[in-house]
């Protein structure tokens, strides 16, 4: 293995990393950088609780080797936290009940935060094709969808009401 | 009084990421543990050889089955266990030789290094397989290799069917279903030799499986501690398991602690599915659609151990004759070892497997009597006030009112006019809430309320939330009961040093045991601080939902709870309740009623086959439940619409794949569950009436969920197609095969 000093920019923060650039960079941030809102659940891209955001879209960080990831913008949920924005999501996921276990949520929101932030051009979007990379077991989506629909929707739900 | 919405109190935490699962946690020096399995479904272990693992650098323990202790233990009161394996090896992925390691290098490294060489054996596949005379014996102390036989009959089934107008009957086949928990399972053990064995371990069985891993090392119970953070999804997946007890081991002999995350693949590899069940089913009616008789046969295969399979067959043979009056019923069960991963618990545990076949024939018996499927049910199904043939006594039932909803909701009567491909199906279904089978010894709840210092109260109990909402539930509890907010309420549990005794989150058992529990502990915690704030302010003290008044005088609860802590010497105001329900443990022909209350439900799926692939769609679904009163809104319409979505995703896609024991579909892009399109929109409603035995009259949500959905999908299907699909998963293969296999016309 050769090690490498790879820079990332994570959350904001210009970050110092050194290590095998083929690392996964789910592992990066949760081990090194200990941001373990960062869920894995497949490490074979396939389940979506890894989502975290690349140059603002999603993307599965437990099959993106962390070198891929430097000089790209990476930010993950604990970097929305303070939000004001990201919170409307937060509440408005609580409020439809879209989590039940919780461990696909992150992921999730990370998607949806994506999508909340590309303009939909004054259409409900299609919702089932946003959260196809996300998979989850407790809820049959119908809350995720919801929220979803509550937050991305909001210019058409306001014409429409 | 309705229910008030009810905020799971971790919710901002699980959605903002903060929320902490076991692979999120790390203790100081904790070495990364990995296990050896076999690759064989029955083989001889001819040699082991470690030596070269162990010279790896940063490999600290290494073990094998001749180095661990050799004690008969296990979960049920089947005790086929051991920790790893010595002689043989009876399933691919069984346990041979176990190693931790300072770095997951390392581990990997030295898990590369371990030989391990096999004599490969016949192995026994299937439960008929088991039984063959001359088959291999799995385990000595069952020489049939059938751990579990049921037979019972109540009535007189032969002359029942020799009376019958009509008999429908029927081989049916559920299969092999990944629990698909997206935490994969995961463990931190730590041995030490003052406080003896903790675990950080995802089971909602906890106190169980501190017993079991007491027995697997020989240790007093209260040698073990088992911390339970956060579940990520189990489904049944997550009670009691090896690899908790292979970290334990591990830990001991490296003196450190040890990690053992299971990746997906290992995962999947090592699963415990649900239990595969073969029913061979028929049902009799009189000419006017009267039912008269029911007869199973159920061969159960449990794999190479017995983790819940006996419940599981139990619920199968026994649990629909309690939701319908079939008047004489008979059940043969064989539960069989087989070479195969053990089986164990799913969501809905054998009930939902029985219901498959038993709504298929009743829709069959409706074709052959040319009547509605709905009214036929109608007219055969239990009431409030029954005591029906397996023993159950319905204190409460709403069956009738919820058929007729769904029939409302669904436009039911639309089904005469669809055309070929589009289908609309019926199934209903019953459950418990809680079952005294589980645990004879005790089968109630214990809660502790306590008024803190802060004036905020706390709940303690020994059940497990895995994220279905009961904490949420025991908060509207216990703000009902002490007249406050349920924001000032912590409902503390998942630790079975701290917290009280508890069987744990099975058989839907949370919200009516334990929530009596909690009623308990609050009514009293409610009633002693009145007596004591009259002692303490004056005999005009009155308790309220804020505090205390005493004429125009207000203590807040904060104060009075202070000036309770300092009158009795720093401990805080405490109470400790158990609730133990009036049930009657089954007797040997599974007879009683084993539980306080009996959840029921009737739903409708409407779905369209494509003509071209067969690949079903399910475009439509409604489900009426009488879960008693609803106490968590927003969490029992989630367990609806939750258990609706696993059901498609049974019915219609998922299938582990096993060749030779080996599970050939280890991903999750193999083994395909539900995404969001996938689910149709799901209408969800609930026929409120009190249960006299529940919490505030509820009964419970979680497992009915799922029970009635095979059947519905399945006979939505044949109603589509006009043939009927007899063997989950009613996947595109198999529905073009049955079409094939169709005279042409």
């Amino acid at each position: 293995m050769q090690e490498q000093h790879i820079i990332l920019n994570l959350n904001g923060e210009e970050k110092m990393w050194v290590g095998d650039p083929t690392t996964p960079l789910a592992d990066v941030i949760r081990e090194h950088f200990q941001l373990t809102g960062t869920k894995v659940g497949c490490r074979t891209g396939e389940c979506g609780a890894c989502t975290i955001i690349l140059d603002g879209a999603p993307m599965n960080s437990c099959i993106l080797p962390v070198a891929m990831a430097e000089n790209s913008v990476i930010q993950t949920i604990e970097g929305l936290a303070d939000d004001r924005r990201f919170q409307w999501l937060v509440t408005a996921m609580a409020e439809e009940g879209g989590a039940q276990c919780g461990f696909c949520t992150p992921g999730i929101m990370m998607t949806l935060w994506a999508s909340s932030q590309a303009s939909h051009g004054g259409q409900h979007p299609d919702y089932h094709a946003i959260l196809k990379n996300n998979l989850c077991r407790c809820t049959g989506y119908q809350s995720i969808l919801a929220a979803a629909k509550r937050v991305l929707g909001r210019e058409v739900n306001a014409i429409e009401q | 009084m309705s229910s008030e919405v009810t905020m799971a109190s971790d919710f901002p935490a699980k959605i903002s990421g903060r929320t902490q699962y076991v692979d999120d946690l790390h203790l100081p020096g904790e070495l990364y543990g990995g296990i050896v399995r076999s690759p064989h479904p029955y083989a001889k272990i001819t040699r082991v050889d470690i030596r070269e693992a162990q010279q790896v650098a940063g490999v600290k323990a290494v073990i094998t089955g001749d180095n661990v202790p050799h004690h008969a233990y296990g979960p049920t009161v089947y005790k086929d266990w051991n920790i790893l394996a010595c002689e043989k090896v009876l399933f691919v992925g069984d346990e041979v030789v176990a190693i931790a390691a300072d770095s997951r290098d390392a581990l990997r490294q030295a898990l590369d290094k371990v030989v391990v060489e096999y004599e490969a054996l016949e192995p026994i596949l299937n439960p008929h397989a088991a039984l063959q005379p001359g088959a291999a014996v799995l385990h000595e102390a069952v020489p049939d290799n059938r751990p579990v036989k049921i037979e019972f009959e109540r009535g007189d089934v032969d002359k029942a069917f020799a009376q019958a107008y009509i008999v429908r009957s029927g081989r049916y086949t559920t299969n092999r279903i990944y629990h698909g928990h997206l935490e994969p399972i995961a463990v931190i053990a730590n041995w030490d030799e003052q406080d003896g064995l903790t675990l950080w371990a995802g089971s909602h069985i906890p106190y169980r499986a501190r017993e079991t891993y007491a027995a697997a090392f020989g240790l007093p119970e209260e040698k073990v501690r088992i911390n339970v953070p956060p579940i990520g999804g189990s489904f049944g997946a997550k009670y009691v398991l090896k690899v908790h007890v292979i970290a334990a081991a591990l830990s001991m002999r490296a003196g450190a602690p040890v990690r053992i995350a299971l990746d997906r693949y290992e995962d999947m590899l090592t699963a415990h599915p649900r239990v595969p069940l073969e029913i061979d089913i028929r049902i009799a009616a009189d000419k006017d659609g009267h039912f008269l008789g029911k007869d199973v046969v159920v061969y159960g295969d449990a794999g190479a151990r017995i983790y819940w399979s006996p419940n599981v067959l139990a619920s199968a043979c026994t649990r629909a004759d309690s939701l319908y009056q079939f008047h004489n019923v008979r059940a043969k069960g064989n539960l069989c070892y087989t070479n195969n991963s053990p089986t164990t618990c799913m969501r809905g545990f054998g009930n939902a497997e029985m219901l498959f076949a038993v709504e298929n024939v009743i829709d069959e018996i409706a074709e052959g009597l040319g009547m509605d499927p709905a009214q036929l049910r109608l007219q055969n199904i239990v009431h409030k006030g029954d005591t029906t043939i397996g023993g159950y006594h319905l204190d409460s039932c709403e069956l009738e009112a919820c058929i007729r909803q769904v029939i409302t909701l669904s436009g039911w009567a639309r089904r005469r006019d669809f055309k070929k491909y589009h289908g609309l199906g019926m199934a209903i279904g019953n459950h418990v809430s809680g079952y005294r089978g589980i645990d004879p010894r005790f089968d109630g709840s214990t809660a502790v309320a306590r008024l803190l210092a802060s004036g905020r109260v706390e709940i303690e109990t020994g059940e497990i939330d895995l994220g279905q909402g009961m904490s949420g539930t025991y908060a509207h509890i216990a703000a009902r009961v002490l007249g406050i907010d349920p924001s000032f309420i912590t409902v503390q549990s998942g630790d079975t040093g701290r917290y009280p005794f508890g069987i744990g989150t099975l058989a839907s058992r949370s919200t009516v045991m334990g929530g009596n529990a909690v009623k308990q502990a609050c009514e009293r915690l409610r009633n002693e601080l009145a007596n004591w704030v009259k002692q303490h302010y004056g005999p005009t003290a009155v308790l309220t939902g804020g505090g205390v008044e005493v004429g125009q005088e207000q203590h807040a609860l904060a104060e009075v709870a202070r000036d309770f802590i300092s009158c009795h010497g720093g401990d805080a105001f405490s109470v400790k309740e158990t609730y133990t329900p009036a049930t009657e443990l089954p007797d040997r022909t599974l007879y009683g009623n084993p539980s306080p209350s009996y959840p029921f439900a009737a739903h409708v799926a409407e779905v369209e086959v494509d003509p071209d692939t067969f690949r079903v769609k399910v475009i439509g679904y409604w489900a009426v439940h009488d879960a008693g009163m609803v106490l968590n809104r927003p969490a029992a319409t989630g367990q609806v619409v939750g258990g609706v979505a696993q059901g498609i995703g049974w019915v219609t896609m998922e299938d582990f794949k096993v060749s030779q024991g080996q599970v050939q579909n280890r991903s999750l892009l193999d083994y395909r569950m539900p995404g969001s399109s996938d689910v149709p929109p799901v209408t969800v409603e609930f026929l409120e009436t009190e249960d006299p035995n529940g919490p505030f009259g509820a009964k419970s949500v979680g497992e009915m969920a799922i029970d009635p959905v095979p059947g519905a999908i399945s006979n939505a299907i044949a109603h589509a197609l006009g043939v009927r699909g007899h063997d989950l998963p009613l996947a595109p293969e198999r529905l073009w095969r049955i079409m094939q296999e169709q005279p042409q016309v």
